[in-house]
């Protein structure tokens, strides 16, 4: 843990002391999970921990959950891979290919350039503010993106049979006071972020939302998908919530935009 | 509807297929009864089942806060010209004024007629566009209320746009920020969820016919709870540089109560996709839509 602090430290450089200790706060219980020390947050109004609010990732998962060094229009990163260590994604030799491909032909291949919904977790930190609600049996994840938003069913549920989505099917429960989502019924349609890295239909991700502090909390995600890699590895991403006092969702509004571009007024 | 794609298949099949053309027991969201649920026929475009006897009897149910819980899926009329008259002699969508038309100021009039005759390509669910208000509750497929103590929360499976309502009296965004859902505050008066909306696009319309929406028009939305399966939607759109007078739509909002065919789970809201495959414009050529070439983006198919 405290090597994942030291290199998200040594990542950020010129930032604040305030937003590194921040930054140290929400991610020093991800490895403890649920164990001593971790935070307790207040109850939301439906009784459970409370995630509401406004919420952005912090870092460069958008552009690589991988450790790879910066190129146009992806910033250098240490990566988010926490499991298994060394920051590198568990790619089967033949995946690395078309991983690299992908790379290469980004500008035309990155679903997000052309403004399709972005997948889960890519949804999550994507550079994206997002907003959460919660309810006994729904929590529900809006995006400023594209005005994407996802509904986590808390109603025992299982996934629905024959139907995929973009987004994938998302089934939570509360384990404590962290909110634990399976989420399956995916296409092959997007990526995890700008550098290629990429998945089948098979994919599968458990996703764990836990409050570390008043305004922060851990974002975790771990993605099986044996038709890419060789095995099961996990993301970490801290999130921040937005404080200020008039905090809006707004709207990021990409196809809209896009043909403005196109139309050669933009604007 | 116009998309052509899978997903947008799958919403059809799943969604509104499930939703309206079968038997209607239980309902979303709400705890209602299980069981033996009187059974109602479904069916009709885009809506609510006529005459399905909904699970739910009696007033809307309360929140906690002791405010209406209006909870749940709801469905809306598909109102594809907004000044249409109403069939068989009955109201249009437009209740004030009488006449069921808008009060428009000359030049917006002009600007009408020139959207409704040539700019059918800018109709801007073919763009896959947020529908913006008011004309959300008003369209075609289902949405979901969602509420808490400080926010009414609009989940449309059309565009899977949502639309978050602030009921903390915040003031409203600066006047020169523009958004497609406009910035929506609202508050309680008694039963009655009042909704003021302003900051809107430019892009949107009221309807799928040309009735464009100015980015000015200040819109009031009373959403009036009338049973536990109705809600009373009246709207004041006000903008006097626009129109001559405020003018005001009245539609009904009817409960969607349903379950999925295997009976497993209450009706879900299925993804929809647009933007990925949409192929829409291509039907819009100068001879067809109008004199207005379409802006062609690059790469926007798979």
């Amino acid at each position: 843990m405290l090597d994942m602090t030291h290199r998200l430290i040594a990542r950020m450089g010129g930032f604040t002391a305030v937003a590194v200790l921040l930054a140290a706060q929400a991610l020093a219980p991800a490895a403890s999970g649920q164990g001593r020390g971790a935070y307790a947050p207040a109850k939301g109004w439906d009784g459970h921990a409370d995630l509401t609010g406004i919420w952005e990732a912090f870092g460069a998962p958008g552009d690589s959950i991988e450790a790879r060094n910066a190129a146009w229009g992806i910033r250098a990163t240490l990566g988010s891979v926490t499991d298994p260590p060394g920051g590198l994604l568990p790619y089967k030799p033949e995946a690395i290919a078309k991983r690299n491909a992908n790379f290469k032909n980004r500008a035309q291949l990155d679903s997000a350039n052309k403004c399709y919904m972005p997948g889960v977790p890519r949804l999550m930190y994507m550079g994206y503010p997002f907003q959460i609600f919660q309810s006994s049996k729904f929590v529900i994840v809006a995006s400023e993106y594209m005005h994407t938003y996802r509904t986590i069913y808390l109603d025992n549920t299982k996934h629905l049979p024959d139907v995929d989505f973009y987004d994938g099917d998302s089934r939570g429960r509360w384990e404590g006071d962290t909110l634990v989502v399976d989420v399956t019924n995916f296409n092959d349609q997007t990526w995890f972020d700008k550098a290629g890295n990429y998945h089948s239909d098979a994919l599968h991700v458990v996703e764990r939302f836990s409050r570390t502090s008043a305004d922060a909390m851990t974002y975790t995600a771990t993605i099986e998908d044996p038709k890419v890699f060789t095995r099961a590895f996990t993301i970490t991403v801290p999130m921040f919530r937005h404080t200020e006092p008039n905090a809006r969702l707004l709207e990021y509004e990409c196809q809209s935009y896009r043909e403005d571009e196109a139309s050669g007024n933009p604007r | 509807m116009r998309m052509r794609n899978g997903i947008f298949v799958a919403a059809v099949a799943l969604g509104v297929g499930i939703a309206f053309l079968l038997p209607t027991s239980g309902n979303g969201q709400d705890a209602a009864p299980k069981g033996d649920a009187p059974k109602g026929k479904g069916g009709g475009k885009g809506g609510f089942g006529k005459g399905g006897p909904a699970v739910l009897a009696g007033p809307m149910p309360r929140l906690p806060d002791g405010h209406p819980d209006m909870q749940g899926y709801w469905n809306g009329p598909a109102v594809t010209d907004v000044q249409a008259p109403g069939r068989g002699g009955a109201p249009g969508t437009i209740v004030d004024p009488p006449d069921g038309k808008i009060p428009f100021q000359p030049a917006e009039a002009a600007r009408i007629k020139e959207t409704r005759e040539h700019d059918a390509v800018d109709e801007p669910t073919l763009h896959c566009f947020e529908t913006g208000v008011p004309k959300n509750m008003w369209i075609q497929f289902g949405f979901q209320i969602l509420q808490d103590p400080t926010h009414f929360i609009v989940l449309h499976e059309i565009m899977h746009q949502v639309r978050i309502i602030n009921l903390d009296n915040r003031p409203h965004i600066p006047a020169n920020i523009h958004l497609f859902q406009g910035d929506s505050i609202g508050h309680w008066d008694g039963d009655t969820l009042i909704v003021e909306t302003s900051n809107h696009g430019d892009k949107n319309w009221y309807d799928d016919t040309g009735t464009a929406k100015p980015q000015t028009v200040h819109v009031v939305e009373r959403f009036i709870p009338v049973d536990a399966n109705t809600i009373t939607l009246e709207s004041t759109m006000t903008d006097p540089t626009a129109y001559t007078q405020p003018w005001t739509t009245r539609v009904t909002l009817r409960r969607a109560n349903a379950k999925m065919p295997d009976g497993s789970r209450d009706y879900e809201q299925m993804e929809f996709g647009c933007v990925e495959g949409n192929a829409d414009l291509d039907h819009y050529t100068e001879d067809k839509g109008g004199k207005k070439k379409v802006v062609r983006v690059p790469q926007a198919k798979q």
